[in-house]
């Protein structure tokens, strides 16, 4: 008998071992909360989640996609074919050894192109441990499987060389197969039963708007416990999900808490939540450390707090997130942080009363008068006195309803919101507001975790609106346009929301108004998180900026990959320190791309992006860039050449 | 060490709706560092102000309904009266200090002081218990920020100063959990003693521009002096701050 002979039966054993580890896994899924999947659904478009939305994001990493292709497709190869070598017939054939020999060396081709983005060093975002043995444990598999299939291909001409080439995959492969539980194979299994399983499978069908699958989930108020406190508090697939984590560091690479220094690394959360089920770390967590690390005492378990200085993670590494989404939208295995972190919010805030001390006060307030910042609904639109702008109750309906939202209160808002009223005006746009009928639209107390005070004001407001006719619903604000778009609607209201840059670009292209060209200057555009990313918006505000004439240049990173201004989520309020601040790194960003303006389009960038010190770009709002423009085209006689040297750029 | 804190019908200030008056927040807050589960007590019509306050920390919270507008007093010293008479008496009742919007006076703390014969203490930042059983170590705000540290003997009454800790923050699920008893009013009998408080309007008074600064704490503070002594520094007290002139004694 040949040593090749015993290759599918290592396979076997392979897949028992893999077998039990991972029913292990399973159980602890199993501890957590039940949730609705389509599993028909769910397997019918694995093939295409994983093809598709799955190759889209790991492919961004080239050197990734094409280590990922052989490396997995040359192991799936291999043990197919290894397991008909059970068939005697088969294993008798020269010619099916040489396929065995092929596929091993498919694999080991995308090992070695694995082993070159770890070493000498590995790239810093990826963990080292037993993540940097990977490699190590396939290669050895794959050279090992490929030697013994060789040989026999050749008609065995060293039985003693096959035995040993053949132990030394046998001993690669089962050390592989014995850490499909907890080890890094673990994400082979829970990866692809996530993508199965996922609890969002809105993001990926095509057919859906964006926002429909980046909109949070009511909570239950009357629910036995509100939000995550221990692992079996999450759903099943949630806890699934945090095991398909490969660590590949991508989401810590694109977060701007982490950049600041502030203690949050997404990767290393996820790695904890997943540890957390089981009882803690099974090896070391061998990716970087939370910035700035506070100390933690480390107790986990299935119903062990999970956040708390006792627990594995620090209460300030969950206030420390802006809720960007820039870890979701980078993560090649589809998990969903914001979701995550919200749930553990909803527990410390609901149930806990654990929000920080800063973060209280305007959760108070917003519980107190419908308004974070404690100022009367009725002084809303004091900033407009001596404006045109029409109350919704004064003429019952209207053609659009402007959203003022909470940029009405504060002196530089205000500036965008004249701006943008006055264009409205100027193209004879039928439009009113509500006044102090308005209240805050929930979206800082939801992201705090506060969801009784969020669903008390999306009541109100889904009750406000009800009394009025209007077609759409105008807002300068991304973060109300995310939450009357896609959150009201579990609470009665579906309306139809347009942002002001996709509304003012519809006026210019419609012909309604007639800016000015202001050719001659160079700006960049920052996009708002909740615009971009939630919205999947990033076209309309630069059709509109280029429709000014005006010279755009893309930061890196831009669209949906952009950067946060760091003031979402209630991350300014909680106010986590760090070594620096997220909104004077992006201003770096800004200033790289030599622009002198930065166009925004979302009241929190335009603050977080002014409060930066020294010499810095100008923020402007894209609804002051177009009213200049129309200004300008107002003065100029139309037809005249309208190019205007505002500033040498 | 058993707590009772007494809750007002205050306003927002901004929007006029119930909620839990901050300073009577921050009364829970001082309470949960003696009382694990700290009872709250409101007489009134309405609970929807003061339930909240089961969120900042109560473990209960017991409603007298009386008719909007009626004097709290005989049915909080009422239910005082029985809860002291009671197998678990409390030690100690914290109030708020002043009104916030609703129809109080300021003065509920002191009447019911005075209706249960219980000791007062003004204007607390800090409570521990004492030493000696039965005690209670109270660090009280003075003008000036100055602090003085006094100790009562127990059951008393205690209201607290804005400058204590802030309150623990609201948490939605404790309201939820938290449990509200209602009681009926006790028969309206005694009519409210001492309270019979005129209306006038307002008469603006010109700003005291110096006080005597807090020279009743601090160094100023002389325990079980001789009486020839005690005479002597109030003289020279007087003398100091100008308020007699005869020169030294
Ligand atoms: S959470 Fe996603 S992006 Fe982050 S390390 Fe894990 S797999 Fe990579
Ligand atoms: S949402 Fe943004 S801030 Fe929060 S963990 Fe993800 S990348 Fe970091």
């Amino acid at each position: 008998m040949t040593a090749a002979a015993f290759l599918p039966w290592l396979i076997v054993a392979m897949v028992l071992v893999a077998a039990v580890q991972i029913g292990r896994r399973v159980m602890l899924w199993r501890a957590g909360k039940t949730a609705r999947v389509d599993w028909l659904a769910g397997l019918k478009a694995l093939p295409r989640r994983y093809l598709v939305d799955v190759h889209h994001v790991v492919d961004r990493d080239k050197s990734a996609s094409r280590m990922h292709v052989p490396t997995a497709g040359g192991l799936v190869l291999a043990s197919g074919l290894l397991v008909l070598g059970l068939v005697p017939a088969l294993a008798a054939s020269r010619v099916y050894w040489a396929f065995v020999a092929l596929a091993f060396l498919v694999m080991g081709a995308g090992v070695v192109l694995e082993v070159r983005r770890r070493y000498p060093r590995a790239l810093p975002r990826l963990s080292l441990g037993r993540w940097q043995r990977l490699p190590v444990h396939l290669g050895v598999f794959a050279a090992g499987g490929l030697l013994t299939a060789l040989l026999a291909a050749l008609g065995n001409p060293l039985p003693a060389l096959s035995f040993v080439t053949f132990l030394a995959a046998a001993a690669a492969g089962l050390a592989l197969a014995g850490t499909a539980g907890t080890g890094p194979m673990r994400h082979a299994l829970a990866g692809a039963t996530h993508l199965v399983a996922h609890p969002r499978p809105r993001r990926f069908d095509p057919a859906s708007q964006k926002g429909e699958a980046t909109g949070l989930r009511p909570l239950d108020l009357d629910a036995e416990k509100l939000g995550a406190e221990t692992p079996a508090d999450f759903a099943w697939n949630r806890l699934l999900a945090f095991d398909a984590c490969v660590q590949c560091g991508r989401c810590e690479a694109a977060c701007p808490a982490f950049a600041a220094g502030q203690p949050l690394s997404p990767k290393h959360l996820i790695a904890d939540l997943a540890a957390a089920a089981g009882g803690g770390h099974a090896r070391p967590y061998a990716g970087m450390p939370y910035p700035n690390e506070r100390a933690v005492g480390g107790a986990a378990g299935l119903d062990a707090p999970i956040v708390s200085p006792e627990g594995l993670v620090h209460p300030d590494t969950l206030w420390s997130c802006t809720t960007c989404r820039a870890c979701v939208e980078e993560c090649p295995m589809m998990i969903e942080h914001v979701d995550a972190i919200v749930d553990l919010r909803r527990f410390q805030t609901l149930e806990l009363g654990a929000v920080p001390m800063k973060a209280e006060e305007p959760l108070a307030h917003s519980r107190g008068c419908d308004e974070p910042n404690g100022r009367p609904l009725f002084e809303r639109t004091d900033f407009a006195a001596g404006m045109s702008l029409p109350r919704i109750v004064e003429k019952g309906e209207a053609e659009v309803l402007l959203w003022l939202g909470q940029a009405a209160y504060d002196l530089r808002g205000q500036r965008t919101l004249k701006a943008l009223i006055q264009t409205l005006n100027s193209a004879g746009v039928d439009f009113a507001v509500l006044g102090g009928q308005e209240r805050d639209c929930g979206d800082l107390a939801r992201r705090l975790g506060d969801e009784a005070t969020f669903q008390r004001l999306a009541r109100a407001n889904v009750e406000t609106l009800s009394r009025y006719r209007f077609a759409r619903i105008l807002t300068a604000d991304p973060h109300a346009l995310h939450v009357i778009r896609n959150e009201y609607p579990a609470f009665g209201g579906s309306y139809d929301v347009v942002h002001h840059t996709a509304f003012l670009a519809e006026l210019v292209e419609s012909g309604r108004l007639a800016p000015a060209s202001l050719a001659g200057r160079a700006i960049t555009y920052h996009d708002p998180c909740y615009l971009g990313r939630y919205n999947g918006e990033v076209e309309a505000p630069r059709a509109l900026l280029d429709a000014l004439g005006l010279e755009r240049r893309e930061m890196a990173r831009s669209g949906k990959r952009s950067m946060c201004c760091g003031g979402g989520g209630g991350a300014p309020s909680a106010d986590i320190p760090g070594d620096t601040r997220i909104p004077d790194i992006r201003m770096g960003q800004v200033k790289e791309t030599g622009a002198k303006t930065v166009a925004v389009a979302c009241p929190q960038c335009t603050a977080m992006l002014e409060g930066v010190t020294g010499d810095r770009a100008e923020v402007k709002d894209v609804a002051e860039l177009l009213w200049e423009a129309v200004e300008a085209g107002r003065r100029t006689p139309a037809g005249a050449a309208p190019a205007r040297e505002l500033q040498p750029a | 060490m058993k707590t009772i804190v007494l809750l007002s019908e205050a306003k927002n200030p901004v929007s006029g709706r119930q909620q839990p008056s901050r300073l009577e927040a921050q009364a829970i807050g001082l309470a949960a560092g003696l009382d694990e589960a700290p009872q709250g007590l409101h007489a009134g019509s309405s609970e929807e102000g003061v339930a909240a306050g089961l969120g900042h920390g109560l473990g209960g919270l017991d409603v007298v309904e009386t008719p909007a507008g009626d004097d709290p007093l005989p049915a909080l010293s009422a239910f005082l009266r029985r809860a002291f008479a009671g197998d678990a008496p409390p030690a100690l009742i914290l109030c708020g200090r002043r009104g916030e919007g609703g129809l109080e006076t300021g003065l509920v703390p002191y009447l019911l002081a005075e209706m249960l014969g219980l000791p007062i203490l003004a204007d607390a930042v800090a409570i521990r218990p004492g030493e000696a059983p039965e005690t209670l170590v109270v660090d009280q705000a003075m003008a000036k920020g100055a602090r003085r540290r006094i100790t009562v003997r127990l059951p008393a009454i205690v209201t607290v100063h804005p400058l204590a800790p802030p309150p623990l923050p609201f948490a939605f699920g404790r309201m939820r959990r938290g449990e509200v008893r209602r009681h009926p009013a006790p028969a309206a009998d005694a009519p409210a003693a001492g309270t019979l408080a005129g209306e006038r309007p307002h008469r603006a008074r010109p700003k005291l521009m110096r006080t005597a600064g807090t020279a009743s704490g601090g160094a100023n503070l002389h325990v079980g002096p001789e009486p020839e002594e005690a005479a002597r520094l109030i003289l020279a007290y007087l003398e100091d701050n100008g308020i007699r002139r005869y020169g030294p004694a």
